[in-house]
């Protein structure tokens, strides 16, 4: 079947080219944080350098902004979880007429762009402020309390989704089991729903932090005098970019894979430890199941030990590995380049200059297809003041024009280097 | 007491039943709709400096909507270009990130959704990692891609496409693509839930008759994705109109975005019920946008969010 491998073939480019522009450009960057050019590139590359990293660790700003950040996510996830468990509960049990607008409601801040939730947040928590004839300094218009605030509007309404979800799977009879055993309706709430909701509870609780942490559109209105992470960075991505940034990429997507690994092994070895006792008889149940070796049949376990073994070297190396040697390398290679480079121009303005001398002083030895051109330069009348070279600044530069001018002035002619072909396109 | 409330306290206890429904009434009464109102009314008012609100001064006026569409009273033109234009081009790039969006993901979606199999989940993985790195930092990343010294230039002049670094930025393409690729996860997600549960005997049966698979996608597939392509496209539209740090990162020198405006209009000129009504602007545009879109599309409001 031709057709079915062309489509086959086709698919995995397909998944290639998007797998590429959605993990190309963090690959990239996280490579910049290694190369030693202050502005971040992956090309050309340089040398290898840890110092953007200890330069994130000295950057007191950025510190301060993942303080701030931590004690906004912190504060946005208890908010926002308890708000988003609240409002599943509601949902589960309001009068079905206010159901649907009540849903709206609660799901629309998802919706609502970013902007115009900072912006109302903003609005209305200073006019509360206004209207209770507090000053300009009081709680409601600190810039941590109107971020969580700002946030926790919309974040909510991820952790409802997530919530509702499991809340579904709920038997409501269990609640009743317990209140008719003579619990009171917290201890239910504490002791059967609670336990039932933890793994919901536990992903909106990161979901949450995750989404305050990396929030921009919001907390720009809101942040006051305490700039969170992103605001940071975005000032400084901003206001000029340094590998200092790629390097703190970096850390947090190798966090994001650390972690993504650890969870990934995890879901596999519980699996394998259902699977082994599916297959056991009673008399190893009762003994204790062999379980296979952690390792073994795991590939996310094995990939995650060798991150880490990866980890350890990399920072093993750097601190032992020092960059100024290749650094000081380069820099001298660069200066060779550039001398090179001057050389270069001025041996070409050199002979260009020679052209002209022997066009001037010499007109039997100009190859026949140049004759033209020397031919007007020595009926030329400005010298050379038109001449592009004499404005240019650098020495060799000055040497070509005093040439051209004694050229001029010796031989008494009309327009100069206007009409020379080689001095318009001798830059 | 109503009866509603009774039944409440009565499921839930009185501690527990008060403890809910505070909750629920600070979230949406003094989160949600609150706020939203307060920014209504507010971009009504005159910009007054704080001594003089509330004062004989402070009354309904038009003019922040008057500013968006005729401009500065007395100005040189008879209506407020500048602002228009933007307005008008961030909701059509809006539209075509979110056109882009759709046809990247689709395929993608459809493939996941339909295919079984352990490199599934290695595949979900993957889509979600780059979603847990920062907006600002992603922004960056593509920035350094597209910068004139950048990775792309880098190669496409080794490549000999180009003689002269091409300037990605100052011709919005790092804008585009940096707003495509920050909404990927929320056109693919919705999509894929749907897909997943659409039963394959259906495209079985399709081929079997001899469809081809242009036409079993489009009189099978997409027909039963349709709640999922539209939620898709919903987020995605509502969300780069009012992107913000894309076009701050990403955009060229002379382009700016709708949001742009807005953030100025609050910081640069302290001036915060014209940026009130902005954004109202801006809010009421886009839902009736949405609302139109799915009229067209005949798509009921109640498959968004599922």
């Amino acid at each position: 079947m031709m057709s079915e491998r062309i489509i086959r073939y086709s698919i995995w480019i397909y998944l290639g080219i998007f797998f590429a522009y959605l993990l190309g450009p963090l690959v990239i960057m996280s490579i910049t944080a290694f190369n030693s050019p202050t502005f971040p590139r992956a090309t050309p590359w340089e040398c290898l350098t840890f110092e953007w990293f200890s330069a994130l660790f000295q950057d007191q700003r950025i510190l301060n902004g993942i303080k701030n950040s931590i004690i906004v996510g912190l504060g946005t996830v208890i908010l926002s979880v308890s708000m988003g468990l609240a409002g599943a509960l509601m949902l589960t049990q309001i009068w079905p007429k206010l159901r649907a607008t009540y849903y709206t409601i609660i799901i629309a801040p998802i919706l609502i762009p970013g902007v115009v939730l900072g912006i109302s947040t903003l609005v209305f928590w200073d006019r509360i402020n206004r209207m209770l004839g507090l000053g300009a300094d009081s709680f409601l218009s600190n810039g941590l309390f109107l971020t969580i605030i700002g946030q926790s509007t919309f974040i909510a309404s991820y952790c409802l989704l997530v919530l509702v979800a499991r809340l579904q799977r709920y038997d409501l009879a269990l609640t009743e089991a317990a209140l008719d055993l003579g619990a009171s309706h917290a201890q239910a709430f504490r002791k059967i729903l609670l336990p039932f909701m933890r793994p919901a509870i536990a992903s909106a609780a990161v979901l949450a932090f995750l989404a305050s942490f990396e929030n921009y559109n919001t907390t720009t209105f809101t942040f006051g005098e305490y700039p969170t992470l992103t605001i940071e960075l975005a000032q400084k991505v901003r206001y000029g970019i340094t590998p200092a940034i790629s390097a703190l990429a970096f850390i947090i997507v190798a966090l994001t894979v650390f972690f993504a690994l650890i969870n990934e092994s995890k879901i596999k070895r519980k699996e394998q430890v259902m699977e082994a006792r599916k297959n056991a008889t009673v008399a190893e149940l009762s003994k204790g199941v062999k379980v296979p070796g952690f390792l073994s049949g795991n590939p996310a376990a094995i990939v995650l030990v060798l991150f880490c073994i990866g980890s350890v070297a990399v920072v093993g190396t750097a601190t032992a590995y020092s960059p100024d040697q290749c650094i000081a390398r380069v820099k001298e290679q660069k200066q060779i380049e550039a001398e090179e480079r001057i050389k270069e121009l001025r041996r070409k303005r050199d002979a260009d200059n020679l052209k002209k001398f022997k066009g001037v002083f010499d007109p039997d030895e100009i190859s026949p297809e140049e004759e033209e051109a020397p031919k007007q330069d020595n009926n030329s009348g400005f010298g050379g003041v038109f001449d592009p070279n004499a404005l240019s600044g650098d020495d060799d530069a000055q040497d070509g024009s005093d040439a051209s001018g004694g050229d001029e002035s010796g031989n008494n002619s009309g327009f100069g280097g206007v009409f020379d072909p080689n001095n318009l396109n001798s830059d | 007491m109503p009866g509603f409330l009774k039944e409440f306290f009565n499921r839930n206890g009185m501690g527990m039943g008060l403890t809910i429904l505070g909750l629920v009434l600070f979230w949406t009464v003094g989160l949600i709709i609150l706020p939203q109102l307060s920014m209504l009314d507010f971009s009504f008012r005159p910009n007054l400096p704080p001594p003089e609100i509330g004062g004989p001064k402070d009354v309904y006026t038009l003019e922040n909507y008057k500013y968006l569409i005729f401009g500065p009273e007395g100005g040189s033109q008879d209506y407020n270009v500048v602002d228009l234009k933007v307005f008008y081009r961030t909701l059509i790039a809006a539209v075509f990130v979110t056109i882009f969006n759709l046809i990247l993901c689709y395929p993608i979606a459809y493939y996941l959704g339909q295919t079984k199999g352990n490199h599934i989940r290695i595949f979900a993985l993957m889509l979600i990692i780059p979603y847990w790195i920062n907006e600002i930092l992603r922004a960056f990343a593509l920035r350094i891609i597209f910068g004139e010294s950048g990775v792309l230039n880098t190669v496409l002049m080794g490549l000999g496409v180009f003689d002269t670094p091409f300037d990605f930025v100052r011709n919005d393409i790092a804008l585009y693509a940096g707003l495509g690729y920050a909404y990927i996860l929320l056109m693919i997600f919705p999509i894929y839930n749907v897909i997943e549960s659409l039963d394959r005997n259906q495209i079985e049966a399709a081929r079997d008759m001899g469809a081809s698979w242009w036409r079993i996608h489009r009189r099978v597939v997409i027909p039963y994705a349709k709640p999922g392509i539209s939620s898709g496209c919903t987020m995605v539209f509502m969300l780069s109109a009012g992107a913000l740090a894309a076009p701050q990162i990403l955009g060229g020198p002379s382009s700016l975005w709708f949001t742009q405006l807005i953030y100025q209009q609050f910081n640069d000129n302290s001036d915060w019920p014209q940026g009130a009504a902005y954004a109202v602007v801006l809010l009421v545009t886009c839902i009736l946008l949405v609302l139109l879109a799915m009229r067209l599309f005949k798509v009921n409001m109640g498959d968004i969010g599922k």
